[in-house]
């Protein structure tokens, strides 16, 4: 696979940069729970999607190194036996949230054997919705002609032993990529291939995704935009593929209006990403917080300060590793 | 939350049910009228198992169905419905109604709700709408195994609230054949453990999953908005069609058999239904007392896809 080229953000304008300083920035320091992690809202049950956010967010950012450290240790602290990790504290089975954490803890040089047991179990969590016994039952099934798509393409599920959907592969793909070559399994870049293949076969038909039903009963689903936010990510090293352009020119058509502030974070980051400009016609992040506050979302502000910074090493933790590893 | 035994019990144990139908000629009438004075009636008449007699100081949480974009207003539980049954609920004396929904396909549930008009119709969302996705969640132990679920993560705020109404709008469904107040549930489950779509439930059968979802949280009342419903390829990708009724009871199973009912469809043969009345309560009409409207006033065929031409009342296949 040839070195990505990451766009980085622009220069942030001085009412981005207020916004993130005074707003965003402070509520996210102020949301960290005592155990070091983040809910889905302040004062919510930490969890580690919600965690993984806000360090992937707060991380480069010097001034909050002993947050990041305690959310670290969070972390560390809530990974099962077999290198998953589960959605909510309680739980003792692992999920897509896995990849967010091994993703968020490669900016901690005391993580690393913790990513790599979260990279291991990646590799081995098969979904059982593409395994060679439900692709039979489905062949002879009525449920056959409900769908179509390849099924013999597999990426990662929402939960372990279901089926393929587009974020939690974009997701598996992103950590994958982002890793060390060093911390690699074996398989990565078989799985890798396959899960690429899995996200270009469940494009709506006329580009973008969503979250992984591109066709039922012959009618073609509706893209959405965070769906194709993540998948674009983890397919930016084919940008010119065309499945690539038809899902940008989407979602450049449909991120001005009707979104959430979190979508349109997203939106915002993707299209940046493929060095695409932001639509001047697009709505301001700023103004939907004096609406909403973006009803409190820890994610949906972690998105929002991502989106309204300049993103240097975010999606580019692992390139020097990985060149690293190549010398 | 409610005991096993006031939920499970065979349908010989339960008493009658009551269900309400209201014709209502569109979304622009008093909709707080036709709720308030039905649930009075409800309230009034302490109906059997009903827990209106103690909602006074109680906090009431709705569960409209909202599933995403929907120009042409048959796929989400029409806000100007929800926000009447909200204030019904707080003049009948509930010190705190919620609304609270986790879409199944979009985690993008602030644009969804912007999208229904919710703010228009109810007020400022905060700390009245909750993204039940996202709540803080508590193991369920289920109290049935209709599926092999065992257990389930469920958001706080369900399994706090007192009194849950469900209110889903009147479809029918490409999977389970028709979505209404049972499985309108499914929308308890939180994305945020189970992922969109709550896949989980999906290889654990459609049918049971939503049998042992609502022997956990069984709804105490249902309202369907079925004044514009979608037919066909629902419960995205339907027809819209108008019925043109609210549906009030207060036992979801038999509330979601009378709309069968009214789409001309046998509630017998919707198979999560048919296991529903076994333990969830009545779907067979002579334990259904019916108030307001009669079925046979309200009939509105509703067309099923083919795989489902089976739940058509013998007679009815020309609608199709």
């Amino acid at each position: 696979m040839a070195p990505v080229e990451v766009e980085f953000g622009p220069v942030q304008t001085p009412n981005e940069a207020k916004f993130v300083s005074s707003i965003g920035l402070p509520f996210l320091q102020a949301a960290q729970n005592e155990d070091g992690g983040w809910g889905f809202r302040a004062g919510s049950q930490s969890r580690i999607e919600a965690t993984s956010w806000a360090l992937l967010t707060l991380r480069g950012r010097d001034s909050t190194t002993e947050i990041q450290q305690l959310g670290f240790r969070f972390l560390r602290a809530m990974q099962l036996p077999d290198g998953s990790w589960p959605s909510a504290v309680a739980q003792n089975v692992g999920c897509w949230a896995t990849s967010l954490a091994a993703w968020a803890l490669l900016a901690d040089p005391e993580s690393r054997t913790a990513v790599a047991a979260a990279l291991r179990w990646i590799c081995v969590d098969w979904p059982r919705g593409s395994s060679f016994i439900t692709r039979m039952i489905r062949k002879i099934a009525a449920t056959s002609q409900v769908t179509s798509q390849n099924h013999s393409l597999r990426g990662w599920g929402w939960t372990p032993h279901t089926a393929s959907w587009v974020e939690p592969t974009a997701f598996a793909l992103i950590a994958l990529d982002q890793a060390p070559k060093d911390l690699l399994p074996s398989n990565a870049n078989s799985r890798g291939e396959l899960a690429r293949a899995l996200i270009f076969d469940r494009m709506c038909p006329g580009g973008g995704w969503n979250c992984g039903n591109p066709m039922v009963y012959g009618v073609p689903g509706d893209p959405l935009v965070e769906p194709t936010v993540w998948a674009l990510l983890a397919l930016r090293d084919e940008p010119n593929r065309r499945e690539s352009l038809m899902s940008l020119e989407w979602l450049e058509k449909n991120v001005t209006a009707g979104l959430g502030p979190g979508s349109l974070a997203l939106a915002r980051i993707c299209l940046e990403t493929y060095g695409r400009a932001w639509p001047e016609i697009a709505p301001q992040l700023g103004d939907q917080y004096e609406t909403s506050q973006f009803l409190e979302s820890v994610p949906v502000m972690a998105w929002t300060c991502l989106a309204l910074s300049p993103r240097e090493g975010w999606l580019d933790a692992g390139a020097e590793g990985r060149a690293d590893a190549v010398r | 939350m409610q005991s096993a035994e006031t939920v499970l019990l065979p349908p010989f144990q339960r008493p009658p049910s009551q269900v309400a139908i209201r014709r209502v000629a569109s979304y622009e009438q008093d909709l707080f009228d036709v709720i308030y004075e039905t649930l009075c009636e409800f309230s009034s008449g302490n109906r059997n198992g009903s827990k209106f007699q103690s909602i006074n100081g109680k906090c009431v949480l709705l569960k409209p169905n909202f599933v995403g974009f929907d120009p042409l207003g048959a796929m989400n539980t029409h806000p100007a419905v929800v926000a009447a049954a909200r204030e019904s609920f707080l003049k009948l004396g509930a010190a705190q109604v919620l609304i609270g929904e986790g879409p199944a396909l979009d985690r993008d549930t602030e644009a969804i709700v912007e999208s229904v008009k919710l703010r228009e119709y109810a007020g400022p969302l905060q700390r009245m709408f909750v993204d039940l996705n996202v709540d803080d969640v508590e193991r369920v132990p289920l109290k049935t195994r209709a599926s092999r679920l065992k257990e389930l993560y469920l958001p706080k705020t369900v399994l706090g609230a007192d009194f849950i109404v469900s209110m889903p709008k009147l479809k029918t469904h490409h999977w389970a054949g028709v979505t209404l107040s049972l499985k309108n549930m499914f929308g308890i489950v939180p994305g945020g453990c189970y992922g969109w779509p709550k896949n989980v439930l999906h290889w654990a059968g459609i049918d049971n999953s939503i049998l042992d979802i609502n022997a956990a949280v069984r709804p105490d009342f249902a309202i369907v908005d079925g004044i514009n419903g979608m037919e066909g390829n629902g419960p995205i990708q339907g027809t819209p069609k108008r019925a043109n009724v609210l549906v009030f009871g207060n036992d979801p199973v038999a509330v979601d058999a009378t709309c069968c009912r009214i789409m001309g469809l046998l509630p017998e043969k919707v198979k999560y239904l048919a296991g529903a009345g076994t333990l969830l309560g009545h779907v067979n009409a002579e334990k259904i007392e019916q108030l307001g409207e009669s079925i046979a006033s309200v009939r509105t065929p509703f067309a099923v896809l083919k795989e489902f031409h089976k739940l058509r009342e013998p007679g009815r296949e020309k609608w199709n």
